[in-house]
């Protein structure tokens, strides 16, 4: 069911929402879980994270949805989940770091929003471990 | 008794309605005094400053845009149409880009815009807030009367016929 003219539209934190969470000391995965009846471009999804010696590399991101703009030519959308796995190349077992997200994205019914930064607050494990199963790790995470 | 609970129910019904008008009131908060919007200078795409004031006593159309927002290019052709089918009885639309000039300026070049493109920035966003986009998204619009009343705010395109009824209900 996607957006109907009807309704009113979502604040762009509730029609992008952003989490992460650490998948190990060196590696945090990225999660947006965007709204039925909304999307987010791909080139306009930058990722940051403080403090900045944490040594953030970002892999390529998943292709999406291709789309001819008149204007700017071939776009990617995405919809649904998005997930990114950041590597910290620069942190330390038990630190917590800052994941910073910048997303623009649009709604069916016919809206745009400008670009929006969220953060969200990661602790990396004590440990270094072997990546676990999504839900079999426990969310240590503080939203701000 | 059946007097008193055909007051009471006339009691709780008005205390509903109140309650109903308060919430409504609390719902609707676009402003209908344009002032603010309206002592707003902001420059074009050559770099001169261009006040909102100077098209008082005109129907004036304020459409907040963008050119990475898809909706709204796409409801602007109908705009170039209206001003130039309009314009000579008191219509001026004006644009208040939330973007970067060089792009508003390909844009504008690319549709034979007609009317002033004014480069807000992001900025532009925060505008549009006070006059009730409080989601800060685009495209949104504000149309006002000659006397400088606010007579309609739209959040995303308008649906076919309503941009132009209201225009003309105000020329």
């Amino acid at each position: 069911m996607g957006a109907s003219p009807q309704e009113r539209p979502l604040s762009p934190e509730k029609a992008f929402r952003f989490s992460a969470r650490a998948l190990n000391p060196h590696t945090v995965e990225a999660r947006f879980s965007i709204s039925d009846g909304y999307y987010l471009y791909r080139d306009k999804l930058h990722f940051a994270v403080e403090p900045a010696t944490s040594g953030l590399s970002v892999p390529p991101l998943p292709d999406g949805k291709v789309k001819e703009d008149q204007f700017f030519g071939r776009v990617e959308t995405y919809r649904g989940n998005l997930i990114v796995n950041l590597q910290l190349d620069g942190t330390k077992p038990g630190q917590k770091v800052v994941i910073q997200a910048e997303s623009q994205g649009c709604a069916d019914l016919g809206i745009c929003y400008p670009p929006n930064v969220q953060r969200v607050t990661v602790a990396l494990p004590a440990a270094d471990s072997a990546p676990t199963k999504l839900d079999e790790t426990p969310r240590k995470q503080w939203f701000q | 008794m059946r007097q008193a609970t055909y007051w009471l129910w006339m009691g709780a019904a008005a205390v509903l309605a109140l309650a109903g008008g308060a919430a409504l009131a609390v719902w609707d908060q676009t402003p209908r005094d344009a002032t603010k919007l309206l002592a707003l200078s902001l420059p074009d795409t050559s770099g001169r400053q261009q006040s909102l004031d100077q098209w008082r006593g005109k129907v004036l159309v304020v459409n907040f845009w963008a050119t990475w927002c898809e909706p709204c290019r796409k409801e602007m052709p109908e705009f170039v149409i209206a001003q130039r089918e309009l314009g000579t009885r008191g219509l001026q639309f004006v644009g208040i880009a939330v973007d970067q000039k060089e792009k508003v300026e390909q844009f504008a070049k690319d549709l034979d815009l007609n009317y002033p493109a004014l480069i807000g920035g992001y900025d532009a966003v925060d505008i549009s807030k006070s006059l009730g986009n409080d989601l800060s998204a685009l495209p949104f619009t504000v149309i006002i009367d000659r006397k400088g009343h606010v007579a309609r705010t739209q959040l995303g395109p308008f649906k076919p016929g309503i941009l132009r009824s209201t225009i003309d209900s105000l020329l």
